[in-house]
């Protein structure tokens, strides 16, 4: 089989030669310069930041560590999440743990934002739940050291709202509700800083209950 | 005296406002970030609202640097000339975990951040960040600007107050 | 790992003993060649009709510090009339790496052995131009030896800069000198897509000769896999052919599934398929709109744009971000699809078309679009086949060579889909195929959805490759050894090597992959399909205008970051 020798240019037909079919270009560009004059159609911008475009709740965001619901950081310094990260950008030091139940619990947890891919490996690592992402996005720093982020920053508690969850291991189950806590969020009927403080305070509630 | 602070001053208020709400970027684009910059500029997000109306690919005619992207040590050289191109104020914004701290590029041949060579105004994390993260890096940016303005006319004052009580 | 037969050797014959030895249970037949019959034997597998290897995919080098012969040269032949494979291995000492160049057998060698120089210090004799091509000019060593410090950096300062000044063959005898030029453009210029940088010499507004120089955005992936696990070598892949990153995950772990013995599950491979599909028409659309861009036709960019947005919305539903998508796990897929992904795929069947139309409207029939493209930088398919090209631009110019048909992966050989060709070989008819695959992709994309979703699990239910699910991991202590055994050691891949290839947006992607047992790729060589079109983009402006060389290099479509690594 011999590959063909010389190119074989396009033939123009008539019709291109006399620039015809420039004519229904011109439509088109006229059909949406309509279009989006006369607003037949919705603009496509997204106004940020007031309006911001709906992400899945798999986004991989900003990291959050989770608590036990004393309030004590789940995370037992085992550091898998720290092994299985490709950027090696979560340091940890581990110190032992008053309750005995638990080993370790860590005492510097880092993670330097800047250098992380936010690939998701540490929450695929961790056996704790420890570690979750948000769908947080707006970070910005001034400085590289303000980007090292510890762990009091990590476990802010803004995360707790089930629609600002971001990639986390899946329980199927749960999409349905995150969803509706999304639709709520957006039609107005759920305060996302109430709720989270009553699930906080219910939290305490029960751990006081069970010391008890 | 105070006629003439006051005059100065508005100016540069004046001044500061434009500055901040007609910023031409400049971008520095090579790698995977600077495909999800084409998407800040184009319809979706628009990033004209923000006064970035003027994409300009001359640092003649630029005020902010937006570096997407990764800078290896063989582009160190012509973004150092490039930023010393741009006319005074200018400012840079990094845009991706490359350009700010390497990423996960521990490497021969990629340059560990570019606050290596030239000074870096707002850092954005994301590998690459979002849109409205790059976005909301470019407000960081405007506020910062508006803080440093401040901060210079209130330093002008009190140059000014020192001189006038040293006249007198 | 399937082992592949040997073929025939009509022309063994001819050359001493032992200095070609097939190798036994390789995935493609291997041969193990002496340096001092190499030249001869190329020209012979290229030439015999028994064999026409006459497409030259991929060289490289590969560092054994243990052997008494510690580099080997390894060129992967491909026959298109015969659709056969071959690899050819040359091993090398250190106190005398050098081989003889073979540009005048396959011209696609020419970049690639400049990249082995970098990389590895092999010496090629005979060629006519062996500079650094990857790293900078002040860079000393040869970073994928085995004992160079993965960070070990040199710093380039503004004096080493190397400055071409390409000049005409037969010198300048003639007076018009006068009205010669030579220009800088790039490396950070709009229209060199920010990372390459050309030098040309112009006579009047014509290109009379030209230099490309790369390597400003050499991110040292081949290096960074050797030092992380195999797992972890995912995300980088990404952030090769960042218009498509799925497609490279793909690439990549069907190459270590390959190694390890395994088959993802149904669901994983058809998901593959559609989303492989869908990053296609995303890389297509993003070429063809910036081509567009760079020929003055802004508004088709937006057109183009718009269904990209759309897909990247479907990638991210997938599996969290939008670009680089890290979506692939070796052995399956990351999570399980979202319960809304058949719905959501249909849903971008039927608003894709539209878009596309626009711009099919707008572009492929304008006289102003025809005239700036027709005959631009033509190549014939004989041509290129030398020059080592593949995918659309290969398809241009007349010849119908795709991996998916090809050697069928995944679910292609059960949908029915054509290869659209061409016989321009220009620019006009690079977009052309571009603008008909998009097309044929949507079609394979239905006919799989038609199919419907596949049962069962989205990653192989094998501990020693896959994270045991969460709820597992949480409760059982089985589980849990598992998962921290998978964690800290990695993927434990039996020692071997294999060339895997998917068809990529650009072309035959390919992924050379060495095994030594340890835990950690032993070298990862990427075959990026628009290094030899970026190669041959300086014989392409040759003779153009300097705004022809602008539409070309849009309309090969290099990617630096799979170009450079
Ligand atoms: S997201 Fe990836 S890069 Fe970031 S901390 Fe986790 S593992 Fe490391
Ligand atoms: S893997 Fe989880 S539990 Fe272990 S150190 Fe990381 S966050 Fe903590
Ligand atoms: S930060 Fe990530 S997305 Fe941006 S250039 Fe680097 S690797 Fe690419």
């Amino acid at each position: 089989m011999a590959h063909p020798s010389t190119p074989q240019p396009y033939k123009y037909t008539l019709a291109e030669r006399l620039y015809l079919p420039l004519l229904s270009g011109m439509w088109v560009t006229l059909r949406h310069f309509i279009g989006n004059v006369f607003g037949r159609r919705k603009s496509y911008t997204i106004q940020y930041p007031e309006e911001r475009r709906g992400y899945s709740p798999r986004f991989r965001g900003h990291h959050i560590l989770t608590s036990r619901p004393d309030g004590s950081l789940r995370c037992v310094a085992c550091f898998l999440c720290a092994t299985a990260c490709p950027a090696e950008c979560i340091h940890i030091e581990a110190g032992e743990h008053p309750d005995v139940n638990i080993e370790k619990y860590p005492v510097v947890y880092d993670i330097d934002m800047l250098r992380c891919v936010f690939c998701g490996y540490c929450v695929d690592a961790c056996p704790e739940e420890a570690i979750i992402m948000s769908n947080n996005y707006d970070m910005a720093f001034f400085d590289r050291a303000s980007s090292i982020v510890t762990k009091d920053e990590l476990q802010k508690p803004f995360t707790y709202d089930p629609a600002q969850l971001g990639y986390r291991p899946r329980y199927p189950e749960e999409d349905a509700q995150r969803a509706q806590a999304r639709e709520q969020v957006r039609a107005g009927t759920l305060d996302l800083v109430a709720e989270a403080r009553r699930r906080h305070g219910e939290a305490q509630d029960t751990s006081a209950a069970s010391a008890s | 005296m105070i006629g003439e602070s006051w005059v100065t001053t508005t100016v540069d208020k004046l001044e500061e406002w434009g500055q901040n709400n007609s910023l031409w970027p400049l971008p520095f684009g090579t790698a995977c970030c600077a495909i999800e910059f084409m998407s800040v500029v184009s319809s979706h997000y628009d990033m004209a609202r923000f006064g970035y109306e003027v994409v300009r690919f001359s640092p003649r005619q630029s005020d902010v640097m937006i570096v997407a992207g990764t800078i290896t040590d063989k582009m160190g050289p012509t973004l150092k000339r490039i930023y010393e191109q741009m006319p005074d104020p200018k400012w840079v914004v990094s845009m991706g975990a490359c350009a700010c701290s390497g990423g996960f590029y521990r490497a021969y041949h990629v340059m560990q951040g570019i606050d290596e060579i030239v000074p870096v105004d707002v850092y954005v994390p994301g590998c690459p960040p979002t849109p409205e993260g790059l976005m909301y890096g470019i407000l960081q940016l405007k506020e910062k600007i508006k803080r440093d303005t401040r901060r210079r006319l209130k330093e002008k004052r009190a140059d000014s107050d020192d001189s006038g009580s040293a006249a007198a | 790992m399937p082992t592949a037969t040997i073929p025939a050797l009509p022309l063994l014959e001819d050359y001493p003993e032992g200095s070609v030895l097939p190798v036994e249970g390789a995935d493609q037949p291997t041969w193990i060649v002496r340096r001092e019959v190499l030249s001869r034997l190329a020209l012979e597998l290229r030439d015999n009709p028994e064999t026409q290897f006459d497409l030259m995919l991929d060289l490289c080098g590969v560092d054994y510090p243990d052997r008494d012969e510690r580099f080997e040269a390894v060129y992967h032949l491909y026959s298109l009339p015969r659709g056969e494979r071959l690899r050819l291995k040359v091993p090398l000492t250190e106190a005398d790496p050098v081989l003889p160049s073979l540009i005048d057998v396959w011209s696609a060698c020419d970049w690639f052995e400049r990249e082995a120089w970098d990389m590895f210090g092999i010496r090629f004799e005979g060629h006519p131009n062996l500079r650094r091509l990857l790293t900078h000019e002040a860079f000393q060593g040869h970073p994928l030896r085995k004992d160079y410090d993965p960070a070990r950096r040199w710093i380039l300062t503004e004096d080493k800069i190397y400055r071409p000044d390409p000049q005409p063959p037969g010198g300048d005898t003639d007076d018009d000198i006068f009205e010669r030029m030579t220009i800088n453009i790039g490396p950070s210029h709009p229209a060199m897509h920010g990372t390459f940088r050309v030098v040309a010499c112009l006579d009047g507004e014509i290109i009379v000769a030209s230099e490309v120089e790369i390597g400003y955005l050499h991110r040292c992936f081949e290096k960074m896999s050797e030092t992380h696990t195999w797992q972890q070598v995912i995300p980088y892949t990404d952030r090769l052919n960042y218009c498509s990153s799925f497609i490279n995950n793909v690439a990549y772990c069907r190459g270590v599934e390959q190694l390890l013995g395994i088959e993802p599950p149904p669901k994983a491979v058809w998901a593959r398929t559609i989303l492989s599909e869908f990053s296609r028409i995303m890389d297509h659309c993003v070429c063809n709109g910036t081509t567009l861009v760079d020929t003055g036709a802004l508004t088709n960019f937006w057109y183009m744009f718009q269904p990209r947005e759309e897909i990247y919305g479907l990638l991210e539903a997938c599996c969290g971000a939008r670009l680089t998508v890290s979506a692939c796990r070796i052995g399956g897929l990351l999570q399980e699809l979202p319960p809304d992904f058949e719905a959501r795929c249909r849903n971008l069947l039927e608003t894709i078309p539209a878009f596309i139309s626009d711009v099919d409207k707008l572009i492929t029939k304008n006289r102003i679009w025809l005239d700036r493209s027709v005959g631009v930088a033509a190549i014939s398919g004989e041509e290129a086949v030398n020059r080592g090209w593949t995918g659309p631009c290969l398809r241009a110019a007349g010849v119908a060579y795709d991996v998916r048909k090809a050697h069928p992966y995944d679910l292609y050989d059960t949908v029915d889909f054509e290869v659209p060709v061409f016989q321009g070989g220009d620019v006009n008819d690079r977009f052309r195929v571009r603008m008909a695959e998009i097309e044929q992709s949507l079609s394979i994309i239905r006919q799989l959805l038609d199919r419907g979703m596949p049962e069962g699990g989205f990653i192989v239910d094998d501990p020693h490759v896959a994270l045991p699910p969460k709820e597992d991991a949480y409760t059982q202590m089985e589980a849990m050894i598992y998962h921290f055994k998978l964690i800290m050691d990695g993927i434990q891949v039996p020692p071997g090597e294999l060339y895997s290839m998917v068809e990529g947006a650009n072309g035959e992607l390919g992924f050379y992959i060495i095994s030594d047992g340890s835990g950690k790729p032993y070298r990862i060589k990427v075959r990026p399909p628009c290094f030899p079109l970026m190669a041959t983009f300086s014989r392409l402006m040759n003779g153009g205008t300097l705004s022809d060389a602008i539409a070309t290099l849009g309309g090969l479509n290099v990617i630096a970051g799979e170009l450079e690594r």
